[in-house]
């Protein structure tokens, strides 16, 4: 069955690798659609109800923290794993994150594909 | 017998001698007088300078006006004749009346002077006091046994002290006839004295209070000063402000430990401070949604005799909040202009392992894919580092522009087509407005004039929704002029001065402005605009135009460089004005 993979993030770049990425890993498994910001992010994830979302902390108009906030109280969006991407150095405030159940997190300037591929098929096993 | 022709010759000489006797006398008379006059004289001055120097030695610096009436009264025998010497002095709810007899007089006499001395103090203040609590107290020989003697003689002294009449000193006797004005010299003389210095003495602390008092008043601190009770002494207008004190007089300590109940055991603290006698400081107190440094130090007397000794304490709010807001700026800065350079680099990194380790270079479409993006990826670091670099040239004050002579008309145009496309893909209209009159030759630096137009453009076209129009306008402006009325007259859209410039001031120059229909910028945001640290928190940044955020740091440090101004008005939903003035 193929698993429908979100990625919200404000950068293009980084989204197309990660899509690329994940696509071609996947060999097949996953479809991925992108948004670009919280606000659209929320749309996106209503109407698609994906089975993951990779989630940028850093984005303008609606942040993460804020989008996971809203897209927790809907019912479609209580417990669909949120992986997020942040910076080293603003992992001590993942706490809330944490609290709205994240499930992992991608250090963005410190990733390595493989092993994003290996968090997402443990979390979609 | 003496011969008779002698005698009239005999007459004569007993006559001379007798004159000369008589004389010689009258003179020994006049010299004895002269020497005890003088003598007299003399032992007034002596009394005096005695008197006074006792009145200074006992009093001190006292401004204790009973204190130095005791002391006259106490020496006051050594020159006067007396039987009662008395004073009578006005308190704020009462009168004392104190009476040192010399000799035993009667209750009725005692009563009398009284009598007379509040008699005349009413009359001297217009006011009757005979009402009035008088506290007595009578001193000196005892009143047993004494026969029925009238008051004969009475002399009155007021005592004022800067302008004020705080009392009367009167000496009286059982004898008629004493107390001739002229007599009364000396005692005018001292009391005048005594007088004179309490009023100096007055203005000199009436003026030192007044100056710690303004200084107290003027504090940005809060200080609130404590007796050993810890009761409030007093607190300045910041103090107050702080607690949000707006009650009438002084607040009590109690008011400041309320206040601060939350964040800070003021009392214990005071304690601390006054018992183990040491200075307290508190950082960090976050009250009221503020950040205080809060200080609390034992208060020691200086002078006098009570140096070195404690008198309470005293405690000062320093409200921090500035420091760590700008603090709490700066490591924001540092860790957005962290995240701006990592997230580019990470994703140039990341292109490069794609296209080593997938089949990435064997699709020609998704290679020439990869190159842009790692072309957008480099590009958009450099550009943040010459933003920085820039403001680094700003802030070092070694910015400096290469002027020659350009047609800024052109630039302008050419600005626009090349964001046109921007424009045209984000479905927004693009106006261009030249007014006549701007001259072909204009002094600037071209390059960094274009800087300026993009970082304007670049925003407008960010800010502005689809369907909005971003225009660009250029004309003359003359001096005396309003920039907003000139580019009325030029019918261009125009969104008024938000930053309260007066432009009529400005000298002729060219002006050029952007004016967009974006969502508009608060007029908090707008002073944050173009300063360095707080422009990225209130950017909303638009994903495709990540711009480094510094850009209007740089705007205005490139006008600033050509002599001219940038202004910014704003109206919410309904867009912006930004524009910038070359003087010619």
């Amino acid at each position: 069955m193929i698993k429908k993979i979100l990625i919200i993030d404000d950068d293009k770049i980084f989204s197309k690798i990660l899509r690329d990425g994940l696509i071609a890993g996947g060999e097949g498994k996953y479809e991925v659609i992108a948004a670009f910001d919280g606000e659209e992010g929320f749309d996106v994830a209503i109407r698609e109800k994906p089975d993951l979302i990779m989630l940028d902390m850093m984005m303008p108009k609606v942040t993460g923290i804020e989008f996971l906030r809203r897209y927790r109280k809907e019912e479609s969006g209580k417990d669909t794993p949120v992986i997020v991407e942040t910076q080293l150095s603003d992992l001590e405030k993942m706490s809330e994150g944490v609290e709205l159940g994240v499930r992992g997190y991608i250090i963005k300037s410190d990733y390595s594909l493989d092993t994003i591929l290996r968090q997402v098929e443990d979390i979609l096993k | 017998m003496v011969p008779r022709e002698l005698l009239p010759i005999i007459v004569v000489l007993i006559t001379l001698y007798l004159v000369v006797i008589a004389f010689s006398y009258w003179g020994v008379h006049r010299i004895k007088r002269g020497v005890y006059a003088k003598d007299t004289e003399i032992k007034r001055r002596l009394y005096e300078l005695a008197i006074l120097k006792e009145i200074a030695d006992r009093t001190g610096y006292s401004l204790n006006i009973k204190k130095i009436l005791d002391v006259i009264v106490g020496s006051l025998n050594q020159f006067l004749e007396y039987s009662v010497v008395s004073y009578m002095l006005l308190e704020p709810s009462k009168v004392v009346f104190k009476a040192d007899l010399e000799r035993s007089v009667s209750i009725s006499f005692i009563k009398d002077i009284r009598t007379r001395m509040l008699g005349s103090l009413s009359a001297l203040l217009g006011r009757d006091l005979s009402a009035v609590e008088v506290e007595e107290t009578i001193t000196g020989a005892i009143m047993m046994g004494v026969t029925e003697e009238p008051v004969r003689s009475y002399f009155n002294i007021p005592l004022v002290i800067g302008d004020q009449l705080v009392g009367v000193l009167t000496v009286s006797h059982t004898k008629a006839g004493l107390y001739k004005e002229s007599e009364m010299e000396i005692l005018y003389k001292i009391v005048n004295q005594a007088s004179q210095a309490v009023s100096k003495l007055e203005d000199v602390v009436k003026t030192e209070q007044g100056k710690i008092a303004a200084m107290l008043e003027s504090m940005l601190e809060g200080v609130v000063m404590t007796d050993l009770d810890y009761r409030v002494i007093a607190a300045n207008p910041a103090a107050e402000a702080v607690i949000g004190y707006k009650g009438e007089g002084v607040p009590t300590i109690f008011n400041f430990i309320d206040a601060f109940n939350e964040s800070l055991d003021i009392r214990s603290k005071l304690e601390e401070a006054i018992k183990l006698d040491k200075v307290l400081t508190i950082n960090e107190v976050i009250f009221n949604n503020k950040y205080y440094q809060v200080v609390v130090s034992p208060v020691k007397s200086n002078i006098g005799l009570t140096r070195g000794q404690t008198l309470g304490g005293v405690i000062i709010l320093h409200d921090v909040t500035h420091e760590k807001e700008a603090e709490k700026m700066r490591n924001d800065f540092t860790s957005m202009i962290v995240h701006e350079l990592r997230s580019p680099l990470g994703n140039i990194k990341k292109i490069g392992e794609m296209m080593r380790s997938s089949k990435i270079l064997e699709d020609k479409q998704a290679s020439s894919e990869y190159v842009s993006m790692l072309y957008e990826s480099s590009s958009s670091m450099l550009d943040l580092v010459n933003d920085l670099l820039d403001v680094a040239k700003l802030e070092a004050g070694k910015f400096s522009v290469e002027k020659s002579s350009v047609d800024i008309k052109e630039i302008l145009s050419e600005r626009m087509k090349f964001f046109e496309a921007t424009a045209r893909d984000a479905g927004i209209n693009m106006n261009l407005i030249v007014a006549e009159g701007v001259p072909n030759s204009v002094s600037v630096d071209a390059k960094r004039i274009t800087q300026v137009l993009n970082n304007l453009f670049s925003n407008a076209l960010i800010y502005t929704l689809k369907g909005g129009t971003v225009t660009a306008i250029c004309f003359l402006h003359k001096k005396g002029q309003t920039i907003s009325d000139e580019a009325l007259a030029v019918s261009a859209p125009w969104v008024s001065d938000s930053m309260s410039l007066d432009t009529t001031i400005l000298p002729d120059s060219v002006v050029v402005a952007v004016t967009d229909t974006g969502e508009g910028i608060t007029s908090e945001n707008i002073e944050k605009l173009f300063n360095k640290f707080t422009q990225f928190a209130s950017s909303t940044r638009d994903s495709e135009h990540k711009g480094t955020g510094l850009g209007l740091v740089i705007v205005k440090g490139i006008i600033d460089a050509h002599g001219g101004v940038v202004g910014v008005g704003s109206k919410l939903k309904s867009g912006s004005t930004f524009y910038f003035t070359i003087p010619l």
